[in-house]
């Protein structure tokens, strides 16, 4: 019981490590129906925005979440202003194999600048501390991670649910034209929803550093396991791609230890072709 | 017209300034006209694309020394300028990034569209594989510096030669080892674990590490393959500290290396005694990053700077090298490559010839005398193994590889068990 425990421990702190990630791709594909690939590279450089802070002015990547939140957010905005902005209107694969060339851009560039070398943040503030209940164990930066996620998606829910600038958003998404005939700057509104969606995504790297090596091909893998919580959670659903991410996690870890730890990729995967087959618009799509 | 001409120079000039900013220049053709091309085929890219970019700067250093007079230096072909009468090596580089596809295609590429000669590469036994039956299929010889996959040698391929020690080997080594630590250290090893990338390298080591295993009456109590790049080892680890094995052995490259020894640090678990392949754990930038956490490791090494007094060679090579990787030494994995190049050198050099026929019988008939090996000289056995290829069992202490086994070449005491993470 007590390793079935710490299993599920495993699996909930990746999952909404997974979550977090996946709520910045939900927001932007719910509301503009762009699928931002270039998402796990956005990942990959608030890693390096926190390592470089890290090693060269000893900050913690606890606190460098601010400074990677905020160099994402505003990547984010950019990257809508100088690509996808030209892509509205166009047929959907437009900004898709825009998002595709902003990816390889990004890693390429993190390449010739950084070299393929992976870089290991050492003596963080949460890098070697555990927390114990019983026999269970919870390593800090991971559980930080978790209740960062927590706190973020929550807030990001909250703002999009029950806010003024939310109601306009959730308008834009419904129908463009009719926001702006309602006065909603819907030009403003992908801008933002751009960054704030950048921003989730650096938070998460931010925080990472604590616990993982920093190298041009870390967000690979991530963002292709985002792209599979927003799509089983629900396309646009902030709730679902958190629940999704979580069950992910799980899954993933269940899998790995009860199975074979070689089995546990082919299980998400399995279980995402599983819900899209059973329910193409995901666990909470409308 | 003037306006459009202006703002066409504009464009030019820009491109152009861009063009040199980030480094996409022309390349500097070779003056000379008697030019041997060698490709390299190394992961430059992914997630072991550090020890590739090593393995790459070795041969461009053992290229440097060939091409150029270096009386210091104490290596065949030092004291001479090029080869075969004044032949210089030129090489051309590919990324194979890790990628058993892409290592095969850019194989193709080196040999069609480059025109070189021979390949030296190609670090991931998952690669060597299928780059080199493409260099066997056009009878051109492949140099492997470090690929570790016995099976790499059981092919029986005419034009492939593997300067590294085995899997098989090492994996008998290890064995001997713990057989050692029952023994002499009261170590009380029982039971053994084995993690692995789940590719060619991995799972063959693996096979290797069982059956040795059980040749010297060890029982294999967990199995863990992963796949390689993984966004967490938390299963892994979670397996292994289940099955609690006596000692492990380890077959992780990397940056998944460092999360595997943090997992297992957060997961507040250590074998006794934990032993690897050529992995991370050789790789010195990661034992520097790992820092403490890397400490009572163990692996089997070709070569580390404490090897100093044993191979006083390399000290003069170790400079140039140096000077490509911003001050990192050698590794067990890098010299290897310069090993393979400076040995296909020499063998060109005897053959007098560049038919590869001939280099490769040549290369097959003599011993070749190398100073940067640990052994001293390297022969080719049928398949292509250096039959002479040796490594030490190594421990990291004080951020140092000490070396610990075969005890008449040791010069520090093992710590055994290693020690708990608490009380480091």
């Amino acid at each position: 019981m007590e390793t079935f425990l710490q299993v599920l421990i495993d699996g909930m702190l990746s999952g909404m490590v997974y979550a977090l990630v996946a709520a910045g791709l939900c927001l932007i594909w719910g509301v503009m129906d762009v699928i931002n690939f270039a998402h796990g590279e956005y990942l990959m450089i608030a890693m390096y925005v926190s390592y470089w802070l890290g090693f060269l002015a000893n900050v913690d990547p606890v606190v460098s979440i601010v400074a990677s939140g905020a160099f994402i957010f505003i990547l984010g905005a950019l990257t809508y202003k100088l690509i996808i902005h030209y892509t509205i209107g166009k047929p959907p694969l437009a900004a898709l194999l825009a998002t595709f060339g902003l990816a390889m851009l990004l890693k390429n560039l993190c390449l010739n600048r950084f070299s393929p070398n992976f870089l290991i943040l050492s003596d963080t503030w949460l890098g070697d501390k555990t927390f114990q209940l019983g026999n269970l164990i919870f390593p800090a930066p991971q559980l930080a991670a978790a209740i960062l996620s927590l706190v973020v998606v929550g807030l990001v829910y909250a703002v999009i649910s029950s806010t003024r600038f939310g109601w306009a958003v959730q308008a834009t998404a419904m129908d463009r034209d009719a926001a702006e005939l309602m006065g909603i700057n819907t030009e403003r509104v992908y801008i933002l929803i751009f960054g704030i969606g950048g921003a989730c995504v650096g938070i998460a790297g931010g925080i990472m550093p604590s616990y993982l090596s920093v190298h041009p091909e870390v967000g690979s893998l991530f963002g292709l396991i985002a792209f599979i919580c927003v799509a089983m959670g629900g396309f646009g659903s902030i709730p679902g791609a958190f629940l999704a991410g979580i069950l992910v996690g799980v899954v993933e870890s269940v899998a790995g230890f009860y199975i074979a730890p070689v089995f546990k990729y082919i299980a998400v995967f399995g279980l995402y072709l599983a819900v899209v087959f059973l329910r193409p618009k995901g666990i909470f799509g409308w | 017209m003037t306006r459009g001409f202006s703002s066409l120079s504009r464009w030019i000039v820009f491109f152009a300034v861009i063009c040199l900013l980030i480094g996409f220049g022309p390349g500097s053709a070779p003056a000379a006209e008697k030019v041997i091309k060698i490709g390299t085929l190394f992961p430059l890219t992914g997630p072991v694309a550090s020890a590739g970019q090593r393995c790459q700067a070795a041969v461009q250093t053992a290229v440097e020394i060939i091409n150029n007079r270096h009386p210091g230096i104490k290596v065949p072909l030092a004291k001479q300028a090029g080869i075969m009468n004044g032949y210089k090596i030129v090489l051309v580089h590919a990324d194979s990034q890790g990628k058993p596809d892409v290592g095969k295609a850019e194989a193709e590429r080196l040999f069609n569209q480059e025109g070189v000669w021979a390949i030296i590469g190609s670090y991931n036994s998952s690669v060597s594989k299928p780059a080199s039956l493409v260099a066997e299929r056009m009878k051109r010889i492949f140099m492997c510096g470090a690929s570790s996959s016995a099976a790499l040698t059981k092919r029986n391929l005419n034009f492939f030669f593997r300067l590294a020690p085995t899997d098989e080997t090492e994996s008998i080594e290890f064995v001997d080892a713990l057989q050692w630590m029952n023994k002499k250290k009261n170590a009380r090893i029982k039971t053994i674990g084995v993690i692995y990338e789940n590719t060619e390298f991995g799972k063959h080591a693996a096979e290797e590490a069982k059956k040795a295993a059980a040749h010297g009456g060890f029982r294999v109590v967990a199995d863990v393959p992963f796949s390689p790049g993984a966004t967490n080892l938390n299963s892994e680890v979670q397996t292994l500290k289940k099955s609690n094995p006596d000692a492990v052995f380890g077959a992780v490259l990397g940056a998944d290396y460092s999360l595997w020894v943090r997992t297992m640090k957060q997961s507040n678990w250590l074998p006794k005694a934990a032993l690897n392949y050529c992995s991370g754990y050789q790789d010195p930038v990661i034992m520097k990053q790992l820092g403490g956490d890397a400490e009572y490791f163990m692996g089997a090494t070709a070569y580390s700077p404490q090897f100093a007094g044993l191979m006083p060679a390399v000290a003069q090579v170790e400079k140039i090298f140096k000077t490509k990787t911003g001050g990192v030494p050698f590794d067990g994995d890098s010299i290897q490559e310069a090993v393979a190049m400076l040995v296909l050198a020499q063998a060109i050099d005897k053959a007098g010839s560049l038919d590869p026929d001939k280099v490769a019988k040549t290369l097959h008939a003599n011993t070749w005398e190398s100073p940067l090996s640990l052994g001293g000289k390297v022969a080719f056995q049928k398949g292509g193994q250096n039959k002479l290829a040796k490594s030490i069992l190594t421990q990291i202490q004080k951020n140092e590889y000490k070396r610990i086994y075969p005890e008449k070449m040791s010069d520090s005491t093992i710590v055994l068990p290693m020690r708990p993470w608490a009380k480091r």
